[in-house]
């Protein structure tokens, strides 16, 4: 094979031999070798312990799937050593044992498994209550695979790659390099992801079955411009729209596809007898990698077992590389292959394997059971049972699959839209057949991409159509028959791995009830751990089958769902997944510079406080005081009806409202509750300008449109400012006499009175500027172009150094606010408050022409209030928590939504919505807060200047 | 959620960038329907398995609120268009 661009050569990454570490010892590794070849070479077969009964395991699959290699490398836990290169240095630790590998304290589980039967944990484990949390710390430290090194584990970028593309090809077997090559062919952008280190399937390690011109077809498929090739790369999830999740090490590849093809083929089938879980134990195209791509030998006598032409070939490959095959096991009563002069031992199979840390000999025997069974002395045993298909894609993408019992494999019925698959995943195995499927497959792609109106293509995926037919009919099938599990009534027969379940466990699941495959995977935990059902869900469905005396099809299977296979957290959690946005103001590099403590509001960063709220309050009381409000929510509208607009969303009126002047209001649905609020100002008679809370500018934005899309009719056009302006409000009984230092207007209190609106210079910047009064003293709210924001803050701090200006931050704002008994839209109501109970019924005008709310509006007015949100006041300094109970005939009555200490009561405020008859001046309430009840006393009337007079000033 | 939805304005884009804005069809009744008709208007939500006609907005770009076509079982998206105003009704003679 060829070794262009590092994708097409056989094996892994480095090029001279390098030494690394097992568990401390140190191992040699031969260029392109993985660790785990490297430790096989080494005589190292135990790798790892298992997860329940701590058993010795070692290489099984050896190609990435099942648990048996998961071992800590650099601090990295749960890497399948199989498929990882050896580098130099590497230190690599074995797993779930302890002290060591050789002796594991835990290995005892193994001898006392009766006492660990199916589901013990919740059998066992429930009673006494009082005992569950010390279960569940021995349980915790004895559970789980690997430990996460929080020095060294998980370093590195985890980062994100987005693909576009018109086929994505997952599988880089010889139908998805054919599929691949016929869609790049067709000028179509392709990407091609496989698994493994290199190209080429199973190819790769059964070079008996490689056509001439395989290595041709590599070239193509790498030099080709148009197939960009992603290896060592697990496509875990396939999602609506065509969009392919792919783990490569530290990157999550994200592809969107016009089509994907589903070349994924199939995962080796295992046999279940007894200790199939002995390290000498291996799938045969495991033993293939490992003599083909990683030079290794099998030392010693093999016994090969399995009912199709692979077993016969991987003998062969077996004798040539120095084994001594003793004996092939075939199922059928004919063997399926040409043994040579290896015996055959037709119609039987292995009842067990025995040895304590590795096989010594197979005991075989009747594939019906019964007869007289034969010990053979070997120390491989070495399983050639055909394929599994992977299909979990197939299934996640939502096409239909149904189990055709003849061919016993399952069979697309429907594809979902856009995908397509080939090859062994939908049974073809023959690999001139696989390439045929995959040509067709790729044209059938481009044909769906380009449109069935470019006849040529058509015509070319025809030609593929029919060629494809004619070797359909004279393909071969390799000979399947059942006996997936020998019919041994032994204990220790593991149907899965990962999770340590036997055939017993499965049997005892199903008497127990589980007979359903969903719920005797939750109970049993099979298909549950690191293999996701590759090795086990097979055999699984089938015990389950034949213990309900059910067909396969009429068990159905588990459903398929992301990951295929697991995938470390980094790459999900990793940055920029969702590009969460973050805002800063104008002036935030400022309030950075002054140590400003920032809080997320939306998407935005604001100053909580400059550090000391206390001394910012006072600031806005007595002198002057000034706060960035550029996150509010910021609207220009424009056009003949926008007063008709307005008055439609809004339950106040604004029709009449004149230019140059300001008004509050509040935005509530249909239903009546309260959305938002914020100010609505007339600069012209057909231009206004609003703002909305910070928290729901977008929310609002959307609101508006979504009405105006419907009313096409109305002259409204709408401008979200929101980020084109720099808001600041400048508070305080000074806050006149610093504006009017650097504006070019009269802002005098008859010039500019409270609820006014003009428009002029500030410091040179032309402005908006409002007279409105969120915190209760005479203030300026000034809106500037973004990028003179600095420019205007700076030239307000300047001019409001003779007054002692300060800057305030959200936390001094809350306060000032409350002491006037603002209530704040989200933190004060909630999906259930209305205005009117809000304690704003001036602002619902009932008799107005329909607006949003008013059917909702009406009829809550016409009834009594449930509740209300009032003001309370609290003797003492305890504040109560933001949602502590209101208690109301020793009952649950309502809640405080905000409390603070008010300097100018010299006692604890707050707003909490109180039943109705509890909600008029003077009422006493109970505040239930840390299991202390205290009494508060409601207060109508705005705990701060009720008469206004600082306001308008 | 990882469909596409075709917005009049920008073209075929991810479903992350817009909003969905829930089934469209029922209109919002005038004052003067009965009690019965505006709680069913307000409150009730068929939640239909099946195609159904919705509301999205396109928020992360144009902002353009349009209708969308849309099996709610398995997210295929069948169409998508601007609104226009449904021609009035005529009254029914006599």
């Amino acid at each position: 094979m060829g070794s262009e661009n590092g994708v097409a050569d056989g094996g892994h990454g480095h090029a001279a031999p390098c030494r690394f570490t097992f568990d401390g010892e140190t191992f040699e590794a031969r260029p392109g070798q993985s660790i785990a070849g490297a430790l096989h070479a080494g005589g190292q077969y135990v790798l790892s312990r298992s997860f329940k009964y701590h058993r010795p395991r070692g290489l099984f699959c050896v190609s990435g799937r099942c648990p048996n290699c998961l071992c800590t490398v650099n601090g990295e836990p749960n890497v399948r050593i199989c498929t990882r290169a050896a580098e130099p240095g590497q230190d690599v630790r074995s797993q779930n044992a302890w002290p060591s590998l050789d002796v594991d304290a835990l290995n005892v589980f193994d001898k006392l498994h009766r006492m660990m039967p199916v589901g013990f944990y919740y059998k066992r484990m429930y009673k006494p209550r009082k005992l569950w949390p010390l279960y569940e710390k021995v349980i915790r430290n004895i559970a789980g695979l690997g430990k996460v090194d929080f020095d060294h584990g998980g370093e590195g970028t985890y980062d994100k790659l987005n693909l576009f593309v018109d086929v994505a090809v997952v599988g880089g077997g010889v139908a998805g390099l054919q599929s691949a090559l016929a869609a790049a062919e067709e000028q179509l952008d392709v990407l091609l992801v496989d698994d493994q280190p290199a190209l080429g399937g199973h190819l790769r390690h059964d070079p008996d079955l490689l056509p001439a011109d395989f290595s041709e077809l590599l070239r193509r498929v790498v030099a080709h411009p148009r197939i960009q090739i992603v290896m060592s790369a697990t496509a875990f999830g396939l999602y609506e729209g065509n969009y392919l999740g792919i783990q490569q090490g530290k990157r999550l590849i994200r592809a969107r596809a016009h089509q994907v093809i589903l070349a994924t083929g199939g995962w080796e089938r295992p046999l279940v007898f007894e200790n199939n879980d002995l390290p000498g134990v291996l799938l045969a195209s495991g033993a293939q990698r490992l003599l083909h791509l990683d030079g290794c030998r099998f030392e010693g006598r093999a016994v090969v077992v399995t009912n199709n032409a692979q077993g016969y070939r991987i003998a062969a490959q077996l004798e040539r590389a120095g084994t001594k095959v003793a004996a092939i096991v075939e199922l059928n009563e004919l063997a399926a292959g040409d043994p040579g002069k290896i015996p055959v031992h037709a119609g039987k199979t292995i009842l067990t394997a025995r040895g304590g840390r590795h096989v010594r000999a197979a005991v075989v025997g009747n594939v019906n059971g019964g007869g007289k069974s034969d010990t053979i002395r070997c120390r491989w045993i070495i399983q050639a049972l055909g394929f599994t298909p992977a299909t979990s894609l197939l299934y996640q993408s939502g096409s239909k699959l149904r189990h055709d019992a003849e061919r016993d494999h399952p069979a697309v019925t429907q594809f979902a839209k856009g995908v397509h698959a080939c090859g062994a995943v939908l049974g073809t195995h023959d690999v001139v057949a696989a390439g045929a499927e995959g040509k067709h497959v790729g044209l059938t792609a481009a044909l769906a991409v380009r449109g069935e109106a470019d006849t040529a293509l058509r015509a070319r995926r025809d030609a593929a159509a029919a060629e494809l037919a004619r070797l359909v009919e004279t393909k071969s099938q390799p000979g399947v028959v059942g006996h997936y599990v020998s019919g041994s009534t032994a204990k220790k027969k593991f149907v899965c791995l990962c999770e340590d379940v036997t055939e017993k466990d499965i049997y005892d699941a199903i008497d127990e009830g589980y007979a359903n495959v969903e719920t005797l995977k939750r109970y049993s935990t099979i298909s549950m751990g690191p293999c996701q059902g590759k090795m086990c869900q097979a055999a699984a469905i089938g015990l389950c089958a034949a213990r309900n005396g059910k067909s396969i099809e009429e068990t159905g299977t588990t459903t398929s769902r992301p990951p295929e296979q697991p995938l470390p957290l980094g790459v999900l959690a990793g940055r920029g997944l969702h590009f969460s946005l973050v805002r800063r103001t104008a002036v935030h590099h400022w309030h950075e510079q002054q140590g400003a403590k920032f809080l997320d509001a939306g998407t935005w960063k604001r100053p909580e406080s400059y550090g000391d709220p206390a001394s910012e309050y006072e600031a806005v009381r007595h002198r002057v005081g000034l706060i960035d409000v550029s996150t509010l929510g910021k609207i220009e509208l424009r056009g003949r009806d926008v007063g008709k607009f307005l008055e439609f969303i809004y339950p106040n009126r604004f029709e009449k409202l004149k230019p140059g002047r300001v008004r509050y209001g509040v935005i509530c649905d249909d239903a009546g509750i309260v959305l938002d609020d914020g100010i609505i100002a007339r600069l012209e008679p057909e231009r206004f300008f609003l703002t909305t809370t910070t928290g729901n500018a977008d929310a609002i934005d959307s609101w508006f449109r979504s009405w105006l899309v419907v009313k096409p009719e109305w002259d409204v056009r709408m401008t979200n400012m929101s980020t084109c302006y720099a808001g600041m409000n400048i508070a305080g009984p000074r806050s006149r006499d610093v504006l009017s230092k650097i504006c070019d207007a009269n802002i005098s209190a008859h010039m500019l009175p409270y609820g006014g609106v003009a428009e002029f210079d500030v410091a040179g910047v032309r402005a908006v500027v409002l007279r409105i009064g969120f915190v209760g003293e005479l203030g300026f709210e000034i809106h500037v172009p973004t990028q003179f924001g600095q420019h205007v803050w700076d030239a307000l701090l300047a001019a409001g150094k003779e007054f002692d200006i300060e800057p305030f931050g959200v936390e001094a704002q809350r306060r000032l606010r409350l002491e006037k008994k603002h209530f704040l839209p989200g933190v004060d109501t909630d999906a259930l408050s209305n205005p009117i109970e809000a304690d704003v019924p001036w602002i619902v005008k009932l008799d107005k022409p329909d607006f949003i709310g008013k059917w909702s509006l009406t009829r809550a007015a016409n009834r009594p209030a449930r509740n209300r949100l009032v003001g309370f006041r609290l003797d003492g300094t305890t504040v109560p928590d933001e949602a502590s109970l209101v208690i109301s005939d020793g009952r649950l009555g309502g809640r405080v939504t905000s409390a603070r200490y008010s300097p100018v009561t010299g006692g604890v405020i707050g707003l909490a919505w109180v039943p109705a008859e509890q909600s008029a001046n003077g009422d006493r309430i109970e505040i239930q807060m840390n299991g202390r009840r205290m009494t508060a006393v409601v207060q109508h009337a705005p705990f701060y200047d009720p008469e206004e007079a600082r306001l308008n000033g | 959620m990882s469909f596409q939805i075709d917005c009049p304005n920008c073209g075929t884009r991810g479903v992350w960038e817009f909003h969905y804005g829930g089934a469209a069809g029922k209109s919002r009744p005038p004052l003067s329907a009965d009690a019965a008709e505006w709680t069913d208007y307000i409150y009730n939500k068929e939640n239909l398995r099946g195609v159904q006609t919705e509301w999205w907005t396109h928020r992360s770009a144009c902002k353009l609120w349009f209708l969308v076509e849309r099996n709610t079982a398995t997210n295929e998206v069948l169409s998508s268009r601007r609104y226009s105003v449904p021609p009035r009704q005529e009254e029914p003679a006599g």
